[in-house]
This record gives structure tokens, sequence and C-alpha cells, in this order.
């Protein structure tokens, strides 16, 4: 085969067209798709390095001379001479196909797979280790009666079968099926009596061939003396580099060593790492991410945002849209300050303070020198916002569409193509998301739009309300109409367009700082053993079936190849909540919380996959009583004298390194140090809870419901007991001074009322009831007393709010669960009120000035005073008119706008603003919506009762309904909402037919004389009323002057037009109402000047 | 000579507020690369974007001033209500506080002792000496300001004394304001009061400036609905009994009134004239001048630059000075009265002009409305003489300052009163 191709991976169907030459390549071979759960290896995507060197020489040298200052640290020479050991912390691993090295394995041929790891050494220098010699494997059990010789057989005909299903492989391989060894191990599923059965290890020569190999298997083959036989695999379907990483001792994102002389540096560097060498896989040393080793290499992260020149009205595109700029920013992990800033634009651009501008004549020589930035800076982690579905398939295709083969070559590894691929990305707890997948060999990506969907629940993931929320400020929103007139004007404007672009690369960067998220991901990916990449890019379950499969590795357990069963097993009843009796309460609400309750009950019971006997081995097996538990539902667990289960096991390791991480948090000084076991406690955390989760997935790796139906049943046998016991011994008869209540109870807390008036003596029996209550259960299960509520008030299920108390002197916060202050559909005005009146009700105790408030709200609403922006509801545009089923209100109201102004519209990927407005009557919901600008432009009069009755009508209900008689009568229907103004539209409708006339600023009644202001009846009150109108004037001179100098201050600068229009931020609206109805006051007040 | 006040003719049109600052930094900036040959002929001048590390230079721009305790209109919105207290309202400054310099090609931010944040604001134009640093900071040596104005000679050095009265904070309707005060004010100032000597005073006064805040005017009365006719007339009655004092003086002698920042007029400067529909009586005299906020005014050949006080209780929020004329003088210096508009005091957006440029140097330069009276004279390097007066809230000190127009000398006419029935 030929040579040139050895690295790289296959990706099925959607390939990019294969770049010059093909003749130099070996054909792809077709490879049914069921095999293809694995990554392998293709040609298609190298290019040949010669070609490359299309490009002006000087142009080239003259950029490489400003990248040459930020290149890496140099190499020790000791890494050549092979005289000193190789330590690194790796970020990626992954593995290609090639010819095996004849130097490590002397007697090896063919192909191999070889595992890469990516890394970089303390001292920053980045490395490429080629590890050889692992080889993939499964298992499967080993039928009864099978001696060496019928194994021996079994691997001829297993070959056979092998080498006709893998006909048209292209891999030359000797032998398909290395070995067939006879072990001992036993399967992780059932309660089983005897330590262990024979199995078969079938070593194969590829990773996909496991698959292949599977299939086979599970179809069945004919063994002579047998017959046709199918079998069960174990482990077959473990991702060839996990498997690597699990036998190896290796997690995620931690310390490798390679010693001395036991390396050797590779003859043919493919990789554009400092440093490449090739190594035994037996002769990695891995550390436990401890004292030294649990710190973090210097890692080079580089954020970066482009800008296209859209076309008005349409969302940019590859085909079209030019990349005009591309800015980027490169931390070195640890440090606060980016190292390195610059800007690519197209077309000169004027300096900015501090930046490296960098500007092109044609778009090709962005991409390029963008390309050779990445080479040369040689990032290990590459962050932005949206960069995996936007920024980097828009970079590739728009080569692709400029023809410039040579541009994609972004990954570490020479001469491979970066190739982008549609991929849905699907789990019970995120949903299903599409998303395109991008291949840069050896770099992680980590886009923090996704990171954000993942871990935060926000009413808007924009990077503007991200940034707001997160870091307190907002950005600047250029609409991507202007873009394109920016990048049309002068250097000056490109300038104004780089200045924004910089500050979007720069947010990711420090919203990565600020959450933390490279210490809590890379503990992530040590505490649970996958690489980091897993973590964004897969669900939950990898997590644990890692770590299932590590500790199932030392105790010599298999874990079966379940069949997708799909959800036909059923599901089963979930966690209970008690009923929750309503109302406000004003006397203290003691919270009693079961600490990581299903965690603990794993653990009380030993529920565990090695520790459930099934039905038939319970009358088989004859267990006594004693030594098995019975769960509340039906379930039979063995205890852990019998057998230890491998879940509560691992539960246990977790927790307890949880407490020591958090022991040792409390010790540490350095802030560094604190980031990393505070990442790692919280991961710990996370893990501890997702191995329930991993048994209930029945789409999972490994679901076993039996085990998460028992820990359900348990959950709710704990909260009914807690609640008996409490309601039980404190009583009067019991010689307390009141009765205590248990009002509501959820999944994992009871709450209570024990009677007494103050949070002190509240936090006292609390805790007496925990200590007492925690004595009545197994350990580790524990009910422990955290918070005391005072006031309470309790709407329903899941819906409460209270101060939230854990010292006696001083509420903490006010704590809201299930009430609307976050929704996204509901408009801010639905938040602000319901926070005002918690605060008034639950702070200030002033439920008569929350009635006050709501009514003056209502009251201004009607009236016609409500600022817009408080008005305005947001939703996504996912797809245009026609796909939607059911008509929309904002999807309608897209489709209207592009009607009117096709340049300003709202396209599919944006979210659409509008208001409700009051339209003829019988007009549907969806017919009402309009654009908040055309409203304000036009003066079109808004629907105030819809923004009663369907937005904030139920939310404050729910609110006082506990607490009023007559909530409904009393908020909704009372002498505040008579009085109602609507005002005019200026456009449409019967106003075509209307003249205008002057009118008296009294009274209204018309004047005919153009020079006069009032009509003789109002002469005398002249002075009253032009002190109401230059009131107003002056009201709107102030809010006009700070809104403007606001946004000013936002964009950074004073002598610039401020351009925003992010329609996310609070003042967008208000600043343009305040613009128009400035110019309205003034010619009113013009009036006067007669 | 207030046209350069007046707005009327102008109109909000969508204009923003950069181009009031790129004019204004372009009018100081003319200014002071006329002085650098005299300061340091010898450094090279730079745009901020032209800076290099190390090198030695000058550059000319406005002032922005970071400040960490400045109220925003954004976290109205964002706000988390807590129960932590609020920062004292009366001054932001804090030493966190850090100043950029911008100039149309870039900002930059300042380091070094010369330059302190609390003496600056935002809206300030000045030259700095000093170079950039590897961090990108530019490293301040040494500030020039544009310094004082020129000023047209006093010609009548000699000759008798004419007085100029200046009062402010009349607040006529509040509960501070008491109407015997005001009639001692307004007959003293008419000559009906006090013995021979007095009254020959009285009778040397040229000019009668009242400079803002002289009704009071109970806001919540105007939030839209039609008043009752009681409230009507608690909303006109004080107009009316200003309208009544200023009638008595503007029969006698010539009265200016400026509008301030509780009088019924706009918010934003320059404040335009009070409407004349305010004050039927007093308008009908030809002595009578309703005026802009700042008023720039000549009494014989003595220049006048005054405000109702706006700008000064504004850099009082936003830095810090030994006393109200302190922040008087720097204004001169900085040529330029109101430097934090627009950025924390309301300004009209300007498009073509920067009204509050001071391009010549008055001789008499006061604000109305301060907690007390103080003046001094200051003198600059050119021979420029100022009288900076610090007019006091008349309704609470019940002082007006009279102006000797011969020589700049100034007192105080104080009127206490105690009843004792």
């Amino acid at each position: 085969m030929n040579n040139k191709g050895n690295n790289g991976r296959k990706r099925p169907a959607q390939q990019q067209p294969a770049p010059p030459q093909p003749s130099k390549h070996v054909a792809t071979t077709e490879i049914e798709d069921e095999y293809m759960d694995e990554d392998v290896f293709i040609e298609q995507n190298l290019v040949d390095e010669d070609e490359l060197i299309l490009r002006d020489m000087e142009d080239r040298e003259a950029l490489a001379n400003r990248l040459e200052k930020w290149k890496r640290p140099p190499l020790s020479k000791a890494y050549h001479s092979h005289s000193q050991n190789i330590v690194f912390q790796q970020l990626e691993i992954d593995y290609v196909i090639g010819e095996s090295h004849k130097g490590l394995i002397p007697n090896s041929s063919g192909s191999a797979a070889i595992i890469r790891i990516f890394g970089v050494t303390k001292e920053g220098n980045s490395v490429c280790c080629n590890v050889h010699g692992f080889e993939p494997y499964f298992y499967i059990s080993c039928p009864p009666g099978m001696g060496p010789d019928d194994i021996s057989r079994f691997h001829q005909i297993l070959e056979g079968r092998m080498r006709e299903a893998n006909k048209s492989n292209k891999f030359s391989v000797p032998k398909f099926i290395l070995r067939v060894e006879l072990v001992q191990r036993k399967s992780i599923m059932y309660y089983q009596q005897h330590s262990s059965q024979p199995f078969l290890k079938i070593v194969v020569a590829l990773p996909t061939m496991v698959a292949s190999c599977r299939g086979i298997l599970d179809k069945g083959i004919q063994i002579d003396g047998l017959g046709m036989k199918s079998f069960m695999t174990y482990e077959s379907n473990v991702l060839f580099v996990l498997r690597f990483m699990i036998d190896c001792n290796i997690v995620g994102g931690n310390w490798i060593e390679v010693p001395a002389h036991k390396y050797k540096k590779s003859a043919k560097s493919l990789s554009y790492s400092q440093f490449e060498f090739d190594c035994l896989y037996s002769e990695l040393i891995s550390h436990v991410p401890e004292g030294e080793f649990s710190k973090m290499a210097p890692f080079r992260i580089l954020s970066f945002d482009i800008e296209c020149a859209g076309r008005k009205g349409l969302f940019p595109d590859a085909k079209y849209d030019p990349v005009i700029q591309i800015a980027n920013l490169v931390t070195l992990q640890g440090e606060e300050q980016p190292f390195v800033r610059n800007v690519m634009t197209l077309k000169s651009c004027s300096p900015i303070v501090g930046v490296d501008v960098m500007s092109f004549d044609s778009e090709r020589e962005v991409l390029l020198a963008w390309r050779d930035f990445i080479r040369e800076i040689d990032p290990d982690i590459i962050i932005g916002y949206n960069i995996c579905k936007f920024d980097l398939p828009y970079l590739i295709e728009r080569a692709e569409t400029l023809k410039i083969a040579e541009f994609p070559i972004l990954g570490r590894i020479r001469n491979s193509r970066t190739r982008v691929k549609d991929t849905t990305f699907s789990s019970r707890q995120y949903g299903t998301r599409e998303s395109k997948e991008v291949t840069l060999e050896g770099r992680v990506q980590f886009d923090l739009l996704q990171a954000m969907q993942r871990d935060y629940k926000l009413s808007s993931y924009s990077l503007n309300s991200v940034s707001a929320h997160f870091l307190n400020e907002q950005k600047e929103d250029v609409h991507h109409s202007i873009i394109s007139d920016l990048q049309n004007g002068n250097p000056e404007t490109r300038r104004r367009l780089a200045v924004y672009c910089l500050k979007d690369a720069y947010l990711p960067q420090r919203l990565l700082d600020k959450l933390m998220y490279i210490y809590n991901y890379v503990e992530m990916a040590r505490v649970t053993g996958v690489p980091m990449s897993f973590l964004l890019s897969r669900g939950q379950s990898i997590k644990v079936l890692s770590q299932l499969l590590r500790k199932a590795k030392q105790k010599d357990l298999v874990l079966p190849n379940v069949k997708q069963a799909g959800s036909e097993q059923g599901t089963y009843e979930g966690a209970t909540v008690l009923e929750a009796r309503a109302g406000f309460y004003e006397k203290p609400i003691a919270t009693l919380d079961f600490a990581s309750l299903y965690p603990s009950i794993m653990m009380a019971y030993n529920l565990c996959y090695c520790t459930l006997v099934t039905p038939e081995d319970v009358r088989k097996f004859n267990l006594p009583q004693e030594c098995v538990n019975k769960t509340p539902s039906g379930e039979i667990f063995v205890k852990s004298d019998l057998q230890k289960g491998i879940l509560p096991e691992i539960l246990e390791e977790l927790l307890a390194a949880r407490r020591r991480a958090k022991a040792d948090l409390k010790e540490a000084k350095d802030p560094l140090v604190k980031a990393v076991l505070d990442g790692r406690q919280l991961a710990l955390k996370i893990s501890a809870n997702s191995v329930y989760g991993f048994t209930g997935a029945t789409i999972g790796q490994l679901p076993c419901l039996e085990i998460s139906s028992s820990v359900t049943s348990y959950g709710r046998q704990m909260i009914e007991h807690t609640k008996r016991l409490v309601e039980d011994k404190f009583t009067t008869l019991g010689g307390y001074e009141h009765n205590a209540e248990v009002i509501y109870g959820d999944t994992d807390s009871v709450m209570v009322q024990f009677g007494v008036p103050t949070v002190d003596e509240a936090m006292k029996l609390g805790r007496e009831a925990a200590d007492y209550i925690s004595g009545t259960f197994i350990k580790p299960i524990k009910l422990e007393f955290e918070k005391v509520y005072f006031p309470y008030l309790l709407i329903s299920k899941k819906r409460y709010a209270g101060l939230y108390w854990t010292n006696p002197d001083k509420f903490d916060k006010m704590d809201t669960k299930g009430i609307e202050t976050v929704r996204r559909d509901n408009c801010l005005l639905v938040k602000n009120l319901v926070t005002e009146c918690l605060h008034k009700i639950l702070i200030d105790r002033d439920i008569p000035g929350a009635v006050q408030y709501v009514k003056n709200t209502i009251s201004d609403l009607l009236m016609n005073r409500m600022d817009l922006s408080l008005l305005v509801i947001t939703k996504g545009l996912t797809k245009t008119g026609e796909d939607y089923e059911v008509k929309a209100a904002h999807v309608e109201l897209a489709e209207r706008m592009r009607k009117r102004d096709a340049a300003t519209a709202p396209n599919v990927g944006d979210r659409v603003p509008y208001v409700i407005i009051k339209a003829a009557k019988g007009a549907k919901a969806y017919e009402k919506s309009e654009d908040p600008i055309y409203v304000l432009e036009n003066n079109i009069p808004i629907d105030p009762q819809y923004y009663l009755e369907n937005q904030i009508s139920k939310p404050l209900l729910r609110i006082f309904e506990p607490i009023l008689k007559n909530a409904s009568r009393e908020l909704l229907h009372g002498s505040h909402t008579r009085a109602i103004s609507i005002s005019t539209p200026s456009t449409g409708g019967i106003m075509k037919f209307a003249k205008k006339q002057l009118s008296c600023v009294g009274c209204k009644a018309l004047i005919s004389n153009k020079d006069q202001t009032l009509c003789s009846h109002c002469k005398g009150r002249e002075a009253e009323l032009y002190c109401k109108t230059v009131d107003n004037v002056s009201e709107l001179e102030k809010l006009f002057g700070r809104l403007w100098t606001q946004c000013q201050e936002c964009q950074g600068s004073l002598h610039q037009d401020v351009l925003c229009t992010s329609r996310d931020c609070p003042i967008f609206y208000r600043r343009k109402k305040a613009q128009k109805d400035m110019a309205e006051a003034k010619v009113q007040l013009e009036r006067w000047n007669f | 000579m207030d046209e350069v006040f007046e707005i009327q003719k102008e109109m909000y049109k969508g204009q923003q507020y950069s181009q009031i600052y790129y004019i204004r930094l372009h009018l100081i900036r003319t200014l002071i690369y006329s002085l650098l040959p005299n300061w340091k002929p010898h450094l090279p001048v730079c745009t901020v974007l032209g800076l290099e590390e190390g090198k030695e230079c000058i550059i000319v721009g406005t002032l922005y001033k970071h400040m960490k305790l400045k109220p925003t209109i954004l976290s109205e919105y964002s706000k988390e209500r807590s129960a932590a207290p609020l920062v004292s309202p009366d001054n932001f400054v804090h030493a966190d506080d850090v100043l950029v310099l911008e100039d149309e090609s870039g900002r930059v931010n300042l380091k070094g002792n010369v330059l302190s944040p609390s003496v600056y604001v935002t809206g300030n134009v000045v030259a700095l000496h000093g170079k950039e640093t590897g961090g990108g900071d530019f490293f301040v040596e040494d500030v020039l300001e544009a310094g004082l104005p020129p000023q047209l000679d006093l010609p009548n050095k000699l000759g008798e004394d004419k007085y100029v009265v200046l009062v402010s904070g009349l607040n006529v309707g509040s509960s501070s304001s008491n109407p015997l005060q005001l009639q001692l004010l307004v007959d003293h100032i008419t000559g009906h009061l006090g013995d021979k000597k007095e009254q020959r005073t009285a009778a040397q006064i040229v000019q009668v400036v009242v400079a803002g805040d002289s009704v009071h005017i109970q806001h919540g009365l105007l939030n839209g609905q039609n008043l009752a006719s009681k409230d009507q007339s608690k909303l006109s009655e004080p107009i009316k009994e200003l309208d009544i004092f200023l009638t008595q003086i503007a029969a006698g002698i010539p009265i200016d009134i400026m509008p301030g920042y509780n009088d019924p007029a706009n918010f934003a400067l320059p404040q335009q004239p009070l409407n004349k529909c305010l004050f039927p009586g007093s308008s009908a005299y030809n002595t009578f001048r309703s005026c802009t906020n700042p008023h720039l005014f000549d009494v014989d050949t003595v220049r006048f630059l005054g405000t109702s006080g706006q700008n000064i209780d504004d850099l009082k929020k936003y830095s810090e000075a030994n006393d109200t004329l302190e922040f008087m003088e720097r204004t001169l210096r900085w040529r330029h009265l109101a430097p934090t508009a627009p950025n924390t005091l309301g300004c009209y957006p300007f498009t073509d002009r920067d009204p509050f440029f001071v391009e010549s140097c008055p001789h008499v330069y006061f604000v109305g409305n301060q907690d007390k009276y103080a003046t001094r004279i200051l003198k600059g390097s050119e021979g420029q003489v100022v009288r900076l007066i610090s007019i006091p809230k008349f309704s609470e000190t019940g002082t007006a300052v009279m102006v000797n127009l011969r020589n700049l000398e100034c007192n105080t006419l104080s009127f206490g009163i105690q009843i004792s029935s």
C-alpha cells in the first residue's frame, strides 16, 4: 500500500472532493455502515505537501517573520539523544492505521493500529507520542466442553469468515484474528456463585475488525461438533482509544512519562508537534493526577472569531459570502492575559493599540495566513463561540468554494485535511442537537456555546446575554447587514469591525476563565477517565461506562454487549413527591435533605449488576434471608458479605475522593491548586450522581432497570419514613411545644414546620430530627439538616419561594423554584413583576405593598405607560415559515418583515423579538405579533389585554392565591383596570384618511389659528400647561442622555457613532424610543415659542 | 450674546453624541498644538495609533475615566435585589478609577502618577507627554492643558462704582424660601431700604442676574393627568409670586433670569430661556431678559460668564477638589465649561459646534446654587484677571453677591430675618 497515506481517519460518506493526483492514492473501500462504529482511515484527505508551496515565497516569509516570535519555546536537546525522560500532559488521544513499527516490534508485519497521544510538557513543548503494539480485542464466553483443539479450529473458522467479510478491505494484514486465548473471567451481570468461567479473548488485527467480527459471532457460525452457534460478545463495543486508556491506566488529561532510551524519535515526522516519537505501549508510565501531577501544563488556548460580509437579508453562506476578518487571541493556560492578539483583515485596516493587525488584499491570503498562524502558534485547545457549528465549517467550506485546496490543514497532522461532517448528538439529559463535527487532529475544540447549553439553563444563549449573565457586561452587537457596509467603507470602518471582532474573540476566553472551564473539564476527564473531547461530544453514559470498565477489569469481570433493546423495556416509577400543602408560611420551615440520596441507597443496599439475583436463581441458589435484601420494588440483591457490588465500590471511591478533595480545598492556599480541587470535587459529585442514571438509560450501554427502579423505590420509602418519624416524634405528647407538620417533600428533601416562631429554634429541632432519623437508616444514608425557609411561600409541587437561612442571624438569599423568573418565552415584565412581588412579600413582609405594586403595574400597562422593552417576547426562528406546521407568531412576523425590508428581517437561526399588538376583532393570535421597532416608529397600540391575560395573570395568581382570598378579583379586576389609554397608530387603516389639525394643548379642542397653542378657554392655565410640556421634555432629555452615553460606554469609544443593534440588550428599545419621543416632544415645545 | 447657547432651530434627528466629542477634540487640540512649540518642542506628536513602544512623544486626545462606582442605567435592569448598601450618591470617585486617552484612532490606558484620576473627568482634552510601555499602556510623564483663554482688556479702571447683583436659588414656593427675605432683597435693590449710604449704593446697581432655581415646582403634579383646580394653583402660585418680585425689580433695573435645574425649563444644557408666558408681568418691561444657562453677557465692558451650577455640581460628583472655586478654575483652564457633558451631564447632541468651549476669558465667572459664598481673583500667565464667584442659594443663606464693575471687588448682601412678635 502507499506509504504516504498513513495518517488521517476515515469518515463515512460526505467526503470532501479528492485533492489532485488521485492516482497516487489507493481507492477507498465501501464498508458496511454497521461496522463503522469506530474511526478508521482514509487517504483522500491527504494533500501532497509539495503542492502547498504555491504561494508567493516573499509574502510567506514576511508573514512567517511576524509569527516567528510566538513560536513555542525551543526543545531540549536531550530529547533528540533520547537521554531524557519525556513527561507530558496529554489532552487528546486518537489512533491511525499504519505500518507496524519494525524497530519496536520486530516480528510484526502489515497494518496495525497506532495510538497517537498529543500533549504538552511542563516547559510548553508540544509532543506527539506514537504508541505501538496495543491490539484490539474482545471476549466471548467459551462454550462448555471446548478444548484447546476446538479453540484453534474455532480460530481458523473465524479467520475464514473474516477474510470473506473483509474481502474488499484494502489493508494488508497477514491475519485478521491474531490470537484466541482461553482466559478466566466472569460476567458482570447477575450474582453468580462460582468464582469464574472460561472466556475466549479474541485479539484482532485492527480496531474496525472488532465490529465486523462481532457481527459474525452475533449471527452465529458453524463449528464442527457444536453445530451452528451464536455468541454473546463481551466488551466488543468499547472504543479502541478508551480500551487502550483503560488497559494502560491512563485517564483523560493526566501526565504520561516515557523513560529515557525507551522511545525513538520518529524517522519521518508526520505531525507538526515539536517532537514526535515512537514507543511501545508497555513502556508508558501513567501518573495518577496527584501532587505535582495534578497541575496543568502550559497549554496554548486559541480563541478566535470570524466575520463574513453577508448579503442583505440573507444569512452568510460560504458559497457566496467572503470571510473578511479573523480575530485571534492566544493565552497560556494559567495566565491572565493573552500573549497574542491579532486580527487578519481583508483589505487595509487602521492599526489598533496592542493588537497586531495583518491586512491582506485577497481572501485567499487571509485564509492562508490563518492557516499559517495556526501552524506556527500550534494551539492545544481551540475555543470560540459557536465555532463548531459556524466558524470552523464556514472557513473550510469557504476555502473549498475558493478552491484553496491547501487551506484546511489545521490539525496537527501534516497533510491531513480538516473535514466537516454533520452529526446529531442525542442524549436523554441534553436532548437532541444537530451539530457539525470538524476534525482537527491533535487539537481539542471547546465550543463555549455547546458548553453553555450543556451546563446552564439560560433564557438566551446569545453571546451577548451569556456575557451579560456571567461577566456582567453588555456586548455591542453589530447587525450583519451593517457588517458589509463597514467592510466596504474605509480603513477606519474596517478597524471598527476589527475591534468588534476582537471583542467577540475575547469574550469566550473570559467566559472560559470565569467559569473555570479548563479546570472543571480536565478534572472531569481525570475522574471519569475519558479523553477531554468526549466530554463535550458525548453524553453522560460514556463516563460511567469508562469507570465501570476500569473497575471491572481489576476484578476480572467483563461487561456483556447488550443488544440495544430500545425503550420497550418500559419505564419505572420515578421519584416521589409528597403532596404539597400550599400556603404562605410565616413560621420557619426546616428542610431535611438526604445527602447524595441515590448514591447512598446504592451503597447501603449493595445494588449492582453483579449482586442482582434473577428470579430463577433465587430458587436455584436458595439464599438465606439474612444474606439478601428485597427492595420495595421486589428485586433481590445479595448483601455485600456475599458479593460486594462494583457500583457501590465506584460510588464509595468517588465520594471518598470528593471528601478528600473538599478537605484539601480547605487547606489549599494557591488559587490555581484551589481551582483544580474545586473542579475535581464538582466532577466527583456529578459523576456519583450520574451512575444511577446510567442504569436507567434504556437505550444506554448497559441498562438495568432492576437497579434503577429499586433505587427510586427505596427513595420513596425513605421520604415516607422520614415524614412518619417526624410527625410521630415531634408532638406535644412527646414533650415538644408544638406538633410538627410535614408540609412538602421533594425527591430528596422534606420540609417540616416545627411550629416554633424563630429560625434559631427551628434550626435546633431540625438538627435533632436529622440526627434522630439518620440513626434509623443503614449507612451511609444520612439525613442532613441544612437550611430553614422563613417565610416560605409554597405554591404547589416543585414551585416555591422563600428566604433561605443557614445561620439564625441573617438570611443568605431569596430562593425560588419553578417560578417564572427566567422562562425565555415570557416578557421581561413578568420577570420583574414576579421578582418585585416576591421581594416585597418575603423580604419586606409587605403584602399590601405587593398588591399595590401589582395594581400600579397593571394600571401602567392599561394606560399605555409601559416601557416597551419590558413587553418584548423573543423566540428563536429555527426554520422557515413553510416548515412550521402550526402558524406561530414569530414565524409569521419574520415573513412580514421580510416583505417590508429583506435586509433587516430575521433569518433562520436569529432570535425574533416581537410584541403583541391590538388587531382587528377576531384576529388570530399569530397575526398580532409585530416588530417592536416598527411599533415604536408607527405608534401602534399594543394589546394590554393579551399581556394581562396571557402573560402576567397566571404567574401572579400562583403567587397570590395562597396569600389572598380573592386574588383574581382583587388583582385583575379592581378599579385600577378601568382606565385605558390606547395610542393612535400613525399608519395604516383609517389613518390614511385622517387629516391633521392643530388642537389645544390643554383640552384638545381644535384651534384654527396656526400660531396659537391654547384655545381661549385654556389661556388662563398657560403656566401650568407649559410646565407640563417642558417637564416632559426635561424627563426625556434626562433619559436620552443616560441611554446614549451608556451605549457609548459599552462600545468603548466616544468619538464614534453607536452602531449596536443588540435586541437582547434591555436598553435597546428604550434608546430608540427616547430618540423618537425626544424629537416629538421638542416639536410640542416649539409650539409655545410664538 | 447668548446666541451660542440657543438651540431653538436645532432638532433631534437621530444624531448621537459622537459629534460633540469630535468637535471638542478638534477645537481644543488645534489650540494645544499651537502651544506645543513653547512646551516641549523637541518631542514628536503622535496619534494613539502611532504610538511605538518606548518612544517618547506627545499625544493629544479626550480623556475617559473608567469609574467603578459610576451608576449606570443598565444596572437598573440587571439589578439583583440585594441588601447591600448603595454608594453615597454625592461622589462616585474611587481609588481604582483609571484614565484612558482617546482620539479618533483609538484608546490607550494611562499609567503613572502625574495624571491624577481624581482631578480629571471624562471629556477633558489634554496633551500628554510620555511613552508606551511593553504592556500597551501609556506612561504619562507630563500633562498640558489648554490653559486660560485670552482676555479682552478692561479699559475703565477708573470711573465710578457700578454694581451687578448676582443671586441664585430663590426657590420661591419651597419650604425653605421665605417671602419676607426675598422682599427685603427686592426693596434693597430698588432702593427702598436702609439709610442714605445704602440707598446710594443701591442706586449704583446697574444689573441684576438671577442664576437659576428661582421657583420650586412639585414634580409630582406633572405626571400626565389633568390637574384639579386646587393642584393647578399649587403649581402656578409660586410662578406668579416670582413674577411679582421680578416685576418690581424690572420696573427700575435691568434684570436677567437664567433657568436652573429645578426651574420649568428643559433639562439638558444649554438650558433654554424660561418661557415668557410664565412671566406675564415682568416680561412687559424691556429691562427684563429671559436668558439661557450658561449665560454670557457684557455689562459696560466687563464680560460675565456664568451657569446655574449644574456643570460644577457634576464635577463634584465625578472628581475631587478643595473647594468650588478650584473646580471653577479648572473649567477655565480646560477651556471647557462642562467637560462632563454629555457623559454624565445632560446636554443637547450638537453636530456642528461645542458651545461650552470657552473662547475668550470672562472678567467675571460665576456659578449659582452653591452651598456657600466664596470668591477669589484668578490671574493668568498672560495677564488675565478673572473674578471667580460661587453664589450661594438665597433661600438657604439669605445672601446675594454684589460685584463692583470698577475694580471687580465683591461683597455680599445678607438679609437675616428674625421675626419676634
